[in-house]
């Protein structure tokens, strides 16, 4: 077998088992969402702490932000001020909108959570995890951000913070808002 | 010969065992499986659970895998047909929710490659082996020196005794 061979054939094994790896133990975060250009699934939920309900009809023509979070989840913690930070910074858009969806949590943990970590924009429920499935959710926290025509144009699996938190408020959020296409 | 308390002892002994299997089978109930059941499991088997990774979403014990078989049940009893339930997932997920490799593009690699790994594998240890045989040399006749007359007269002595 010449030289030549056989760094092919080792390469060719390499690469195999690389294929194989990120096959089975890859992380998915590292996968780009099929989501990303889609419609965002429609939904309706019951508001964290009241028996309003609020859908995704309630920001048609709006850049919303997305956030899927629990109460159990201590990653959520650690982003919390942020998702705080980022709508302070936009809320005075008229078309920009926040919402947060519980996922898989009882009332009152919920409730207690938001006390004690404070709120400033909408929860909604999602009691059986139907529509965080329908968004193609690994775990939480995880975030999307819909533009004004309602289709899906981010997704940040894990907390918004360092990094991920300073190019949502700015590589992300205002071009969306001015009605460009955001860097992923 | 055996004692007769030794006897009585082994036939007690019997009669619990035999009582404890009839009484287990009498208490005892099959768990019966519906067709939604078994549709559910069969789907559920070719979707890998997104946060065991290495698991079926019939085989995690995640609540979302738990959530993920009941959106499942769901739509079969709207009438769904299995593989639209699993194009509902793979819209969600992409190729990471199934435990099958879809058997398209880039994908062939990790079907064919194996197969092609063996291939190239064992035509290299076909040639190398091949290469060894021709490069030692046959053993010859010319190699050998002929018997001596004794030792051919001890040999046939030999072989005849």
């Amino acid at each position: 077998m010449t030289r030549g061979w056989q760094v092919a054939l080792v390469l060719g094994l390499l690469g195999l088992f690389t294929l194989f790896y990120q096959g089975l133990w890859g992380d998915p975060k590292m996968i780009p969402s099929v989501l990303i250009g889609t419609p965002a699934p429609t939904f309706d939920g019951p508001r964290v702490g009241s028996s309003e309900r609020l859908g995704l009809e309630h920001f048609r023509g709006k850049v919303l932000v997305i956030n899927f979070w629990a109460s159990w989840c201590q990653e959520c913690r650690l982003e919390h001020s942020n998702l705080l930070a980022i709508y302070t910074r936009f809320k005075d858009h008229p078309k920009f909108a926040m919402l947060g969806i519980d996922y898989q949590d009882k009332e009152d943990d919920a409730l207690d959570y938001l006390r004690e970590y404070g709120t400033s924009f909408p929860h909604i429920h999602d009691l059986t995890g139907a529509l965080s499935i329908d968004y193609g959710v690994y775990g939480v926290p995880e975030t999307f951000i819909i533009d004004q025509q309602g289709l899906i144009r981010y997704k940040w699996i894990g907390p918004i913070i360092g990094d991920a938190y300073t190019h949502v408020i700015e590589a992300v959020i205002p071009p969306l808002l001015n009605g460009g296409p955001a860097k992923t | 010969m055996r004692r007769p308390s030794l006897q009585r002892g082994i036939a007690w002994s019997g009669a619990l065992a035999l009582l404890l299997v009839l009484s287990s089978a009498a208490w005892s109930s099959t768990v019966e499986e519906s067709e939604l059941d078994v549709q559910t499991r069969e789907i559920a088997k070719t979707l890998r659970c997104t946060v065991c990774q290495t698991e079926s979403i019939w085989e995690s014990g995640a609540p979302l895998a738990a959530q993920m078989r009941q959106v499942i049940r769901e739509r079969l009893a709207q009438g769904q047909s299995p593989d639209e339930i699993r194009a509902y997932f793979y819209s969600r997920y992409g190729d990471y929710i199934l435990m099958q490799p879809p058997k398209r593009g880039v994908h062939w690699i990790i079907w064919t490659g194996p197969f092609a790994a063996l291939l190239i594998g064992g035509f290299f240890l076909y040639r190398t082996l091949r290469r060894w045989v021709v490069q030692t040399p046959a053993s010859s006749p010319e190699g050998f020196e002929p018997l001596d007359e004794s030792s051919r007269k001890r040999l046939e002595r030999e072989l005849h005794s």
